[in-house]
């Protein structure tokens, strides 16, 4: 099944200049259309009016981690479906395990590079 | 009155009376057997009050030392100029970095925005953005500076305190897990670990099955054991 290019992608990340960095490297890969937040809480309001194709989420942000968000999304009938990536410098096993377990999709240590997040974004939605 | 005093008083108390005109020998010897308690007792309560001396002295002089201690430690030094000047410097150095970082991928943004039809033009476009890059990347060289400067005022607390919990003996005590250490522990928030990831980016793909063979439940419940 072919990439839908034109659904919304939500980048969640405390830093601005993350953001910024993520959604330089989806514009280059063909994702246009990016929205932002700043933490879980953020996300999930943004999440409850509007369908988001994929998220690309942080793990450590106040007051709502990125953690948190997911298994809120995984626990909700109606967001649990939504593809989930967790781009983060928590790079304990037990996180990724945690995440795993949580339900993401797939997890990037940070620094990454444009190639691991396009290979990510591929496993998650399919070659584009 | 001190207890020596009382005790002298009663002792003068029964000389006086051994020494009038008694009738009764058996009073006589209940007069010595009270001196000889007498004296007993004296002997007691000055044991007592140069204990309490030398122990009041010592905690005096352990006092005296922890003041000395204390002092040494400079803490009006350390909370009013070396931390709060160390705080600034690492708040300079989150935003040089951050300034540097937005200089940099602006100049990125308008290179891969920039129009490509004259090459001539592009070209020294693209140079004169290269070197906005080069200019931005000065951040580097300041930064490293304030670092070096909060980790030798780091190393200079932490001598201090190392000497001082080493002269009073000092033991670390058991601390209460506040409900920040208890976010940070159900949220597993570890932070970045020293030296790079601890898991690479090829074993996650490995337990994600996004290249080579994905670990199913019970490879991942293995990695607890």
């Amino acid at each position: 099944m072919a990439v839908d290019m034109n659904a919304p992608v939500l980048v969640v990340d405390d830093y601005q200049t993350m953001v910024r960095i993520i959604r330089n490297l989806l514009k280059q890969l063909g994702f246009e259309n990016v929205d932002e937040a700043s933490d879980g809480r953020e996300a999930l309001e943004k999440m409850r009016t509007k369908k988001y194709g994929l998220v690309i989420s942080d793990w450590n942000m106040e007051p709502m981690t990125g953690y948190e968000l997911l298994r809120e999304v995984r626990a909700d009938e109606i967001l649990k479906p939504t593809p989930f990536i967790m781009v983060t410098a928590e790079s304990k096993t037990e996180n990724v395990i945690a995440a795993k377990k949580a339900g993401v999709n797939n997890y990037i240590v940070k620094p990454f590079n444009a190639q691991t997040l396009k290979a990510k974004v591929a496993s998650v939605l399919g070659d584009f | 009155m001190p207890a020596p005093e009382v005790a002298t008083k009663v002792r003068d108390a029964i000389i006086a009376l051994k020494g009038a005109d008694l009738k009764d020998p058996r009073l006589g010897e209940v007069l010595n057997l009270a001196s000889q308690m007498s004296e007993a007792m004296q002997m007691f309560f000055s044991s007592i009050d140069r204990t309490l001396f030398d122990e009041m002295r010592y905690i005096s002089s352990y006092i005296q030392r922890t003041r000395v201690e204390i002092s040494n430690l400079r803490p009006n030094d350390l909370s009013e100029d070396r931390i709060p000047r160390a705080g600034a410097e690492l708040h300079a150095v989150v935003q040089h970095t951050a300034e540097a970082t937005n200089l940099i991928m602006a100049v990125a943004e308008d290179v891969m925005a920039a129009d490509t039809s004259d090459p001539a033009a592009y070209q020294a476009f693209v140079s004169d953005k290269m070197m906005e890059i080069f200019e931005a990347c000065t951040f580097q060289d300041i930064t490293g500076q304030r670092i070096k400067k909060v980790v030798d005022t780091l190393t200079h607390i932490e001598h201090r305190l190392e000497r001082f919990a080493s002269v009073m003996g000092v033991e670390d005590a058991e601390l209460e897990e506040t409900s920040e250490d208890k976010r940070k522990r159900e949220n597993l928030l570890n932070g970045p670990a020293l030296n790079g990831p601890e898991v690479a980016q090829d074993d996650i793909d490995a337990m994600f099955g996004t290249e080579g063979p994905s670990m199913d439940q019970n490879d991942l419940d293995a990695l607890f054991d």
